[in-house]
């Protein structure tokens, strides 16, 4: 339980809202192009487009905020680390100095816009996968590869793959604090000592999670083959979606923060 | 010496919307060398219960004391009791990892520190407990044996550490007949031979009528029973409150008082049914 408590990332809140509802293909573009906006960006003052479409999102999605709050805890420890180079080794006009630290304007400045850079990639990622279903997620990565496949690119088996992933991630964290509570009965001390003596710690949780997932994966393999799936062969869905009108509102929203973005670069 | 808990409440997500009593004013005792079954519906919370007996899961109110020492997730404690009380989990062959069957079992005692004697000799006394021979099977990959085999290794990696309390979470699931019996008189005779308290968790009411003395029953996360095995499967009514069936001989039993058999029988378990049936017959036989 607690091991899969602080995997935020990647994890569904269900909801009935209209952001839930809608297509997850026209999330997952609108994601893309507003992560690629973001990157567009060159001074903080043009993320406003971005922020302002991804507030309303939040908004409209009825996702609490502490939600997106612990989506961020991951990469708290990423964020802390680039803000403190950023404050401390940008050369410039100093503000405060001591010693040899030395804060900048343009320091400030700088951590500030990482900040808000990589508080945006994470937040805009936290709400698609929020609103969106593991299933329709991947459903939507297949929609996305198919023009590839006639280039060779096997779009539905990499679909599959990664649903399959992703269905299974919940399972072995289970499985991993199951073995992991065997051991530690058995007097396993795990995470403590040197640095040698806890890479050895690991390897009685390892071996056993190595060992049951190939045995699932055998399991899964003979269950799927045993149902009529054949690889290459095509697969229908069980839910059938169709365009609605507030898939055309995000898309119309993504195009307008992109280009608001890109003209504030170019003529502000 | 004992295993107690004093009105342990045991809830998931406290304080939450969603927060869920796992263990409600749970209060029992435990004598040393018994063999003590716990059964219950599924989701009755044996499996949380079990998990207080050595410090992988804290109580949210109350007290767990093994050997008049409070449970806590202070270290020195953990240790001590981590010591006393062993676990076999639930399909305990999911916690290989080792190259030989030896090292599997060894692990154990080396990380409570034995010296390479006392390992040598705790990882043969234990093979030849759950009836495995030494010679044959030490060196052997624990993964290339059946499956009856792998129970017992698993087994045997926990006694070898040579706990007072060994506790053993559905130990019989998916073995044969014949592994299954043998499993748990290996246990029994652990039990007289060593004077281990044995506890034993399971959902099969014949072995728990067979070899468990004592019986604690959990329904939705309290206590229902407590108390010796022949007088709560007495109670019929009790066992079918509590969601459990009557093993076959309480109701063979049954059976012959309503056809208003006069045979005097002993229900208690399967054998001792047999054999007392079989005097019965000989002795109507003889007159």
């Amino acid at each position: 339980m607690a091991l899969s408590r602080s995997f935020v990332l990647g994890q569904h809140y269900p909801g009935t809202s209209v952001v839930h509802r809608s297509s997850a293909l026209v999330k997952l573009v609108s994601t893309i192009v507003l992560m690629i906006g973001v990157f567009v960006a060159t001074k903080t003052v043009q993320y406003v487009p971005i922020v302002l479409l991804l507030v309303a999102g939040i908004g409209v999605s009825r996702i609490p905020l502490r939600f997106f709050v612990r989506g961020l805890k991951p990469i708290l420890f990423l964020i802390v680390l680039t803000v403190v180079v950023q404050i401390f080794f940008t050369p410039g006009t100093p503000i405060w100095q001591f010693w040899f630290i030395r804060v900048t304007r343009e320091g400030l400045g700088l951590a500030g816009f990482i900040l808000c850079r990589l508080v945006l990639l994470t937040l805009v990622s936290v709400l698609l996968t929020a609103s969106t279903s593991p299933i329709e997620l991947t459903d939507a990565v297949s929609d996305l590869l198919k023009p590839l496949s006639h280039i060779g690119v096997p779009s539905a088996e990499i679909a599959l793959v990664m649903s399959i992933a992703m269905r299974f991630v919940p399972t072995i964290l289970e499985e991993t604090e199951r073995i992991i509570r065997a051991q530690v009965s058995r007097g396993a001390r795990i995470g403590e000592g040197s640095l040698v003596v806890r890479m050895k710690s690991f390897i009685p949780i390892l071996i056993p999670l190595f060992v049951s997932s190939f045995r699932r994966a055998d399991d899964l393999a003979v269950a799927m083959e045993a149902r009529g799936f054949r690889v290459g062969s095509p697969r229908t869905r069980y839910h059938a979606r169709h365009f609605q009108s507030f898939d055309a509102f995000i898309l119309l929203g993504t195009a307008a923060a992109l280009s608001g973005v890109i003209l504030w670069r170019l003529f502000l | 010496m004992s295993i107690d808990l004093k009105n342990v409440d045991y809830v998931y997500d406290s304080g939450e919307p969603f927060e869920y009593f796992a263990l409600r004013g749970i209060s029992l005792h435990i004598d040393d060398g018994a063999f003590v079954g716990i059964v219950g519906r599924t989701g009755s919370g044996k499996s949380t219960l079990v998990e207080h007996l050595n410090g992988l899961l804290f109580s949210t109110r109350g007290d767990v004391f093994v050997d008049d020492e409070i449970v806590s997730n202070k270290r020195t404690v953990l240790a001590k009791v981590r010591r006393r009380v062993g676990i076999v989990f639930q399909y305990p062959e999911d916690q290989f990892f080792a190259e030989t069957i030896f090292e599997e079992i060894a692990f154990g005692c080396r990380n409570y520190g034995f010296s390479k004697e006392q390992v040598d000799e705790s990882v043969h006394k234990a093979m030849s407990i759950v009836g495995l021979d030494p010679e044959r099977f030490l060196p052997l990959s624990p993964f290339q044996l059946s499956g009856g085999e792998q129970r017992r290794v698993a087994i045997a990696s926990v006694i070898a550490m040579g706990q007072k309390y060994i506790v053993l979470d559905e130990p019989t699931a998916g073995l044969d007949s014949g592994s299954k019996l043998a499993v748990l008189a290996e246990l029994e005779s652990l039990r007289q031979t060593a004077n281990v308290t044995v506890i034993l968790v399971s959902h099969n009411m014949n072995e728990v009528a067979e070899f468990c003395k004592q019986v604690i029953v959990l329904d939705g996360g309290t206590v229902a029973f407590q108390g010796s095995t022949d007088a709560f499967f007495r109670d019929a009514d009790l066992v079918d409150k509590t969601g459990l069936e009557l093993p076959e001989s309480y109701h063979l039993a049954r059976a012959l008082k309503e056809c208003g058999s006069t045979l005097t029988v002993n229900e208690c378990s399967t054998g001792r049914m047999l054999d007392s049936l079989r005097l019965c017959v000989s002795d109507q036989g003889g007159a």
